[in-house]
């Protein structure tokens, strides 16, 4: 069997860096705790993309050249993703604290038609939230 | 109770999934969303379902007995939710003492 040329290696290096930080990202993801500072996964991320981009430039095999190309994918990836992830509101809209809600009528998830109303003399937690993905 | 863009047939599937007891409303249209002005303003950055062209701002309010808003959190990162216990701690120090 050949040798494995110095970028293969390379390469897997930087899919092994990219694999371990996204499994643990999704892991605290799922646990609902990232941090609020992900410098350190951003740094994480694009190192492995830039070993990718260093693996490839140094030469693979054909088979090689996957994981490079994975690491790079999976690297710029998830840091465009915390990049775009801050959110805003209308400030003069958004309900307060000392507000009372608005009264509001939907459809609920078994297709019935849902009233606000219903809520009057309960305690209610209301959770808004994206979709289900 | 739940408030997402999903629509009944997807809330019906996730609640499989997940097992909740909420009532959870579909808001497709925004328009529980923008009563409350949560719409997002910001980078509309994923597709969520497929009938939205909108998000609401992921967020936690709690309402009492007569519809006040006691306690509410907004996350102005989605990736980062109300922490369950954050919420936990919420409910003690508001709905304990009615």
């Amino acid at each position: 069997m050949k040798p494995m040329k110095a970028g293969t290696k390379i390469g897997l290096a930087a899919f092994v860096l990219a694999l371990v930080a996204a499994r643990y990202w999704f892991y605290l993801a799922a646990e609902v705790a990232l941090p609020a500072n992900r410098l350190w996964f951003v740094v994480a991320f694009l190192l492995a993309a830039s070993l990718g981009v260093f693996a490839l430039i140094k030469r693979t095999s054909w088979l090689g050249a996957i994981p490079p190309i994975g690491a790079i994918v999976i690297g710029l990836f998830l840091p465009f993703t915390i990049a775009v992830s801050s959110q805003s509101v209308e400030a003069n809209r958004v309900i307060a604290v000392g507000d009372t809600i608005p009264s509001f009528s939907a459809i609920d998830g078994a297709s019935n038609a849902f009233d606000s109303s219903s809520l009057n003399g309960h305690l209610v937690l209301i959770k808004f939230f994206r979709a289900h993905w | 109770m739940t408030v997402s863009v999903d629509s009944p047939e997807e809330i019906a599937e996730g609640r499989h999934l997940h097992g909740s007891q909420a009532t959870m409303l579909s808001d497709t249209a925004l328009q529980v969303t923008d009563a409350f002005g949560l719409r997002n303003t910001g980078f509309h950055s994923a597709p969520g379902s497929e009938e939205a062209e909108a998000l609401p701002v992921p967020a936690t309010l709690l309402v009492d007995r007569s519809g006040k808003v006691l306690w509410m959190d907004l996350s102005e990162d989605y990736q980062r939710r109300s922490d369950p216990s954050v919420v936990l701690a919420a409910m003690r120090a508001h709905f304990d003492t009615l």
